[in-house]
């Protein structure tokens, strides 16, 4: 089936390719059965909510997770690190999952998507994000899925007073790879900082839609993205900062450079600002290029074949982002897995 | 307090003429309509069939899904050809006393005299007044009107009318291809180079009627060109419509420079396309100022045919009370070593609504192409309302491309400075502004800078905060 994803909150002429994503032959798991292969350090877990998103993968996905979901949990969080771990195999290759998490104390939460297995598989989930007032939660996703995989992940976040949320996202895996990320930054000083880095490769497509609405007083959002693309891949990048009147003082930054390897790649940056409220500090900026020659010539002269230096320069730029990740075994997973891709 | 900016004066462009004219085109659009347009304005068979396929294309295409709402344009209430009570002429003395009298206001035969080689001058759908400088005459430049450049260069026309843009690049276009009534024509030789500016000034006088001016400029190789534009109308309760077209082609090692000061009336829905095709080494630079209209959807293209051809974009858009300006520039990237420079300021205020929509593509076959965008925004109010939605699409990776945008007010910190230094508040505020706008005033021809600190020339009472 074809379907329609990630439409950006304001529409732009059709002829610039970026209102939403269209994919064709998405097959959508019909009868699901339990996905077995799951690591989580959180034993109790409720029923997480069905209420409908803001902006999400569109209604055909989303009625999907709220029906058919084959993995679905609600923590709270208490001072721990929450774990969650998906390994597709051969016997758990559909996932839909729903996952709620309400913020009450500071916590670090690791969610990861892990092929095993060399088959296609599918993903399609929902993070939901309630950080109540004075909660710090750093939240990390990371896709490993193989390059078979069909991965939708929406991501909702609702910030309250004096809160902080840091979101990490390590999107190197998928043949198609979309995300939906929405946070609703209502509290006053609350805080956003959402970082990632996308690697794309061969005909990999990745499509990442951020939207940041920014209600609360002195509150603020930083999105910084790195990206790397090689082979034919196409990457579209929709970051939207909107600043809803009354938020003043707020603040917003968005970022996005992306690093290509290849003449056949394909980026497109669509990074808008919204403003209704004028007494707010509002920047964005987006470039493109391929690899510095001095720096590789500089890195190659030190005995380095080019390989080897296009590699140690992709993982310097990913290295600030993916150095945001506590957990040292997480992050020395992302680092093998960065450095596998890249050979 | 807030700080507070008043409107222009728009005393100047508000005088109203009787709604005379020779012809008056019955309201709406429709097969009929289109051919006794033709009829009026003795087309060849050629541009006569060029209008009804236009037609037919309108018909089939839709609205935009995008941008400010256009449901408040009712085709059916305009009237798309009014003919003054006049015939061209080469002598302002020739030109009836009320159209010249609205044109010396506006300051028009005085620029002339003063600081341009050539002029143009259209009232509602008919360019009344085209006159140009002998010795370019003698050079072989033609500056004409659109209508005898179809009668005496049919050739050239037929070349590139309505293939810059193409008819069905989007619904207005094709409604301009279908009704279009005036413009300029004007063929630059190769290698001629015009030290002083031609300019055009477009007058819409008639009530609940369109104007679809088309411009045709042709710089020939090595050649180069400043043409300015200038438009407005006075203030009606109806909506009137603006659906220009203008087609450049700035041919290898040549030169142009477009520059447009945009002025219509706030009760004007401005949707104008505007795009030039740039050969090899030729470089293309727009300046504009977009301050009338109530709603305005506006952006220049450029397209970089040639190797190391060149673009600069310079804009300032300024909406107050009851304007959706939503403007900005487009540049498509198609050969080696091209670069271009995008520099976009907007003010908004009195709840008016800035967007700046953009589109950079450097295509596969750009390599070693730049392209470097700086867009900043001030809002003076919380009611008002500032929208930046840039698109950058990036189809090699030989390229250097940076975008930069911020958004704001104007700074406590900057005012407090310039205090600090002995201003007064308001006039460390005017400077502010003034500041933010000057890298695109000190780009305007002069008269049109004045024209601009007029509007910007600031009435600031009481205080931030």
């Amino acid at each position: 089936m074809e379907i329609k994803v990630n439409e950006t909150p304001i529409r732009t002429s059709r002829n610039f390719l970026i209102n939403n994503l269209k994919l064709e032959n998405i097959e959508l798991p019909k009868k699901l059965k339990s996905f077995e292969n799951v690591e989580i350090s959180e034993l109790k877990t409720k029923k997480p909510s069905t209420k409908k998103l803001k902006y999400g993968n569109g209604k055909i996905l989303e009625e999907s997770i709220f029906e058919n979901a084959n993995s679905a949990l609600k923590i709270e969080t208490q001072n721990e690190d929450i774990k969650i771990k998906y390994n597709f195999d051969n016997e758990n290759l559909e996932l839909v999952n729903n996952i709620e998490i309400i913020g009450k104390e500071n916590a670090n939460i690791y969610i990861e998507y892990i092929s095993k297995t060399n088959k296609p598989c599918f993903h399609n989930g929902l993070i939901r994000t309630v950080a109540k007032e004075n909660c710090k939660l750093n939240i990390v996703i990371i896709n490993k899925l193989n390059n078979k995989t069909n991965n939708f992940e929406a991501i909702e976040n609702e910030l309250h007073e004096k809160s902080k949320v840091n979101y990490t996202i390590i999107d190197i895996g998928g043949k198609t790879s979309v995300t939906n990320y929405y946070s609703n930054i209502i509290g006053e000083e609350a805080n956003n900082d959402l970082k990632t880095i996308y690697l794309g490769q061969n005909n990999e497509i990745k499509d990442l839609n951020y939207i940041a609405e920014v209600r609360g007083k002195k509150s603020e959002i930083d999105i910084d993205v790195q990206g790397v693309l090689d082979g034919n891949c196409k990457k579209n990048f929709k970051g939207t900062i909107d600043f809803k009147k009354g938020c003043k003082k707020a603040k917003g930054n968005e970022n996005e450079f992306c690093l290509l390897l290849s003449d056949k790649a394909r980026s497109i940056a669509l990074p808008m600002l919204l403003c209704t409220e004028e007494e707010v500090e509002g920047n964005h900026s987006t470039a493109s290029g391929k690899v510095d020659s001095k720096t590789l010539f500089y890195i190659m002269s030190r005995g380095l074949s080019y390989k080897e230096a296009v590699k140690l320069i992709v993982k310097s730029k990913f290295n600030k982002i993916i150095e945001r990740i506590a957990n040292e075994e997480i992050k020395e997973e992302v680092l093998q897995e960065i450095e596998r891709k890249l050979s | 307090m807030k700080t507070k900016v008043e409107d222009i004066n728009r005393n100047i462009y508000d005088i109203k003429n009787k709604d005379e004219y020779e012809f008056k085109i019955e309201k709406g659009l429709n097969k009929k309509i289109v051919e006794e347009i033709s009829k009026q304005k003795n087309d060849p068979d050629w541009m006569r069939e060029i209008r009804l396929k236009a037609l037919e294309t309108y018909n089939k295409l839709e609205l935009p899904t995008w941008g400010p709402d256009l449901s408040e344009l009712k085709m059916d209430n305009i009237a798309t050809y009014v003919k003054p009570k006049t015939e061209l002429n080469s002598s302002w003395e020739d030109v009836p006393e009320d159209i010249k009298n609205t044109f010396d206001k506006l300051g028009i035969p005085e620029a002339e005299k003063k600081s341009l080689a050539g002029v143009g001058a259209q009232y509602d759908s008919e360019v009344v007044y085209h006159s140009m400088k002998k010795e370019l005459l003698e050079q072989g430049v033609i500056y004409t009107d659109m209508e005898t450049a179809v009668r005496e260069y049919p050739e050239i026309v037929k070349e590139h009318f309505m293939k810059c843009v193409p008819v069905n690049d989007h619904k207005f276009v094709a409604l301009h291809a279908a009704v279009w009534s005036g413009g300029s024509f004007v063929y630059v030789p190769k290698g001629v180079k015009l030290d002083i500016p031609l300019q055009s000034y477009f007058r819409l006088n008639s009530p609940e009627s369109g104007q679809f001016e088309h411009t045709l400029i042709i710089v020939d190789e090595g050649a180069s060109l400043h043409f300015i534009e200038g438009c407005s109308a006075p203030k009606y309760n109806k909506v009137n419509l603006h659906a220009g077209c203008v087609e450049l082609y700035v041919k290898d090692n040549a030169y142009l420079r477009y520059s447009t000061i945009e002025n219509w009336s706030k009760n004007m829905m401005n949707l104008n396309t505007k795009k030039a095709i740039v050969g090899k080494n030729a470089q293309i630079d727009w300046v504009t100022g977009s301050f009338g209209s109530k709603v305005s959807m506006l952006y220049p293209m450029s397209i970089l045919n040639g190797e190391n051809a060149k673009t600069e974009y310079t804009g300032i858009t300024f909406a107050g009370k009851n304007q959706n300006l939503d403007t900005g520039f487009k540049v498509v990237h198609n050969a080696k070593n091209t670069s271009s420079l995008v520099n976009s300021k907007s003010i908004s205020k009195d709840g008016g609504a800035c967007t700046y929509r953009a589109l950079v593509r450097i295509g596969e076959n750009a390599q070693n192409s730049k392209c470097s965008v700086s867009c900043e925004s001030l809002m003076l109010d919380d009611i008002s309302r500032s929208d930046t939605i840039p698109v950058n699409d990036i189809r090699t990776d030989e390229v250097t491309f940076s975008h930069e945008a911020k958004i704001g007010k104007i700074s406590d910190k900057e005012i407090f400075y310039l205090m600090s230094r002995g201003l007064s508040e308001e006039d460390a505020k005017a400077m502010i502004v003034r500041g933010f706008a000057y890298p695109i005033s000190k780009e305007l021809p002069v008269e049109y800078a004045v024209e601009m600190n007029n509007l910007i020339n600031l009435e600031l009472e009481g205080s931030i905060g």
